[in-house]
């Protein structure tokens, strides 16, 4: 993919070990995610399937560096993330992780190509390169014509396809995917899939979380989470 | 995020709401407003009181008056009210000056046909237009052969002429003062804005001093105006004469050089004018504040409504930083658009003013750029907390904030 970086070897991308997260609901304590233990090769494939409440999102929302573990350790790129601080966490959501969420998350007052080049704006790039680049990852998720159109203005498919050229703009190690295809109809979420698909065979990291096994079929082996815990893990091709 | 970036990003998230953006610039609006328009009517205040009273300092000349005791208007046991015709004479003599004149002031009925009005008299030199503060607009000033000949001439305000003979010219009617004819040469008008116009009526009428003498002898001579002799200091013929006068008075406080009386009253207008200026501008300065109060509370709707949009730049990198930056930005271009706003319409209101109603407002570039600086202040010092309280935001929970 133009530009994207493409991570090869087997050096582990993400590195999750002995992983808990624990909410305080009041005096109680909910344990949303129990002693996960996760490797994430680069260039890999991976979904994390379960039903709702399974703490996917939780997951999802660690790995992407949006909340921090209560224990345990995760590293990403190499970097040791529960003891970085707030901006350092910034850093890396600019710079490491590229998010795709279920609902898109455009800025509704935002063209399509100002929303791409959010992320990009936040890592201090020059008006014009940044202008470059979005227009060019607009143009390969077919949206050559949707440039100076407002999310209100264009399909669920098509929202989602500028989600994912803005979760691409800086380059991202990883792409994280919570539900992607869940506020679409099945042949858009079919599309969007395969679009997945395609920048993962050019080289980018995939990681999608769903509860609908049909999603977690495009992906190349597949974790299974229960109540918190993984249950199980498969190798699909 | 450069800083061109930050304003146009704020720029734009105003213009989303600009109804709402409107209003609550105009509390900031107002506030500045009202200050520039206070000041520049307190400055403009101060100075019309103190030309009005100053009269202007003619070169070379002393202005001498019986000195004013305890009460102004109460006269007092052995108090002198007007010189005599003997003091005159003694100034006369005097080494050092050049000549001596007088001004008399009274009121007196003035009739022609079958109209009779009153009218303030002002009767002096022929340089009585200075000391009067008025400008001749048809006809001409009376002249020193004038005064030196008792003419029956007189000067009729603008006011006093209309009521007198409509539209028609005053130049060259015969009106009736205290039951002498007298020939109306010249019309005039206030050379300053006229404050005691609005308490006193604007109906007056100049004389020759001899001929107010001729016409009213009882009306006491109320100022000595010595012109002093080239190269003579007035201040030392001043000090001589004053004392002159006192002793050939037998009273040690008989009489003063004006200009010290002048100074006094100027200092007293000035800090009594000063301070209802700082008082008033205080009260403006508390609607500024509401003002500001009104921005924080918008930020803070602001930031709760976009809560969600906050999670959304968060997930993609915006530092606590950034977000901070983009609030305050939004804050102080608020504040900012109303400062400006204020100067625009505080310098034009106080330019009406004085356009329409001749009062002499006058800016203060000093009012201007506080004003706008204190909303500039507003803007950081209200946007603060809002901004902080997005900074502080959890991504997660913005995120999914509904």
């Amino acid at each position: 993919m133009g530009g994207t970086q493409t991570v090869t070897g087997d050096c582990a991308l993400i590195e999750v070990s002995h992983l808990d997260k624990v909410y305080s609901v009041g005096d109680d304590k909910v344990t949303v995610l129990q002693n996960i233990n996760l490797t994430v090769r680069a260039g890999e494939f991976v979904s994390i399937m379960g039903p709702s409440g399974s703490g996917k999102s939780t997951l999802m929302h660690i790995l992407g560096c949006l909340d921090v573990p209560s224990r345990g350790q995760y590293q990403l790129h190499g970097q040791a993330v529960e003891s970085l601080t707030p901006w350092e966490l910034a850093h890396i959501r600019n710079q490491e992780v590229g998010f795709v969420f279920q609902n898109f998350y455009l800025l509704p007052r935002m063209t399509a190509l100002r929303n791409v080049e959010l992320p990009m704006v936040y890592a201090g790039i020059s008006p014009v390169d940044r202008r470059r680049r979005a227009s060019e990852l607009l143009h390969q998720m077919g949206l050559s014509d949707r440039f100076q159109h407002r999310p209100n203005t264009l399909s669920g498919g098509q929202k989602q396809r500028v989600a994912i050229a803005r979760a691409l703009a800086n380059n991202p190690s990883v792409l994280l995917a919570d539900e992607p295809t869940g506020a679409l109809d099945t042949k858009t979420g079919e599309e969007i899939m395969g679009m997945f698909q395609a920048l993962n065979q050019g080289g980018v990291t995939v990681v999608v979380i769903t509860h609908d096994a049909k999603v977690a079929h495009y992906a190349r082996r597949t974790v299974h989470l229960l109540d918190g815990k993984i249950v199980g893990e498969e190798d699909l091709r | 995020m450069s800083f061109t970036e930050m304003w146009l990003a704020a720029a734009s998230s105003l213009r989303a709401s600009p109804l709402r953006t409107f209003l609550t610039m105009l509390g900031i609006w107002i506030g500045v407003a009202s200050i520039i328009i206070i000041v520049a009517m307190g400055q403009g205040g101060q100075k019309a009181v103190i030309s009005t009273i100053a009269s202007t300092r003619l070169q070379n000349t002393i202005q001498i008056l019986p000195q004013e005791i305890v009460e102004p208007g109460l006269p007092q046991p052995g108090q002198v009210l007007s010189f005599q015709t003997s003091d005159l004479q003694l100034a006369q003599q005097f080494s050092g000056v050049a000549s001596v004149s007088y001004s008399l002031y009274g009121q007196a009925t003035v009739g022609y046909h079958s109209h009779t009005l009153n009218a303030s008299v002002q009767a002096g030199p022929a340089y009585l237009n200075d000391l009067a503060h008025f400008t001749v607009i048809s006809g001409h000033m009376f002249t020193s052969t004038d005064v030196l000949a008792h003419r029956q001439v007189a000067l009729v305000s603008q006011s006093l002429a209309g009521q007198l003979f409509g539209h028609e010219s005053p130049i060259g009617r015969v009106i009736l003062v205290g039951g002498y004819p007298l020939q109306v040469i010249g019309e005039t008008i206030s050379s300053q804005f006229d404050l005691m116009s609005r308490f006193l009526g604007s109906n007056y009428l100049y004389l020759p001093s001899t001929t107010c003498r001729d016409l009213f002898p009882w009306w006491g001579i109320s100022e000595m105006d010595v012109q002093v002799s080239p190269g003579a200091s007035v201040g030392q013929v001043s000090q001589r004469l004053v004392t002159a006068l006192n002793i050939h008075a037998h009273n040690a406080q008989a009489f003063e050089d004006a200009s010290g009386l002048w100074l006094g009253l100027e200092q007293t207008v000035r800090k009594v004018s000063t301070i209802l200026t700082l008082t008033i501008g205080s009260v403006a300065g508390i609607a500024l504040l509401v003002g500001g109060i009104g921005v924080m509370n918008i930020m803070l709707v602001s930031v709760t409504e976009r809560t969600q949009e906050i999670g959304i730049r968060m997930s993609l990198g915006a530092t606590r930083r950034a977000v901070l930056l983009q609030f305050l930005t939004e804050a102080v271009m608020i504040t900012t658009g109303g400062g400006l706003l204020g100067v625009v319409l505080g310098v034009g209101a106080s330019a009406s003013i004085r356009w329409f109603t001749g009062f002499p407002a006058s800016v203060s570039w000093q009012a201007a750029g506080v004003g706008f600086l204190f909303s500039m202040v507003i803007g950081v010092a209200c946007g603060l907390y809002p901004a902080n309280k997005a900074a502080r935001l959890n991504p997660i929970d913005a995120l999914r904030y509904e």
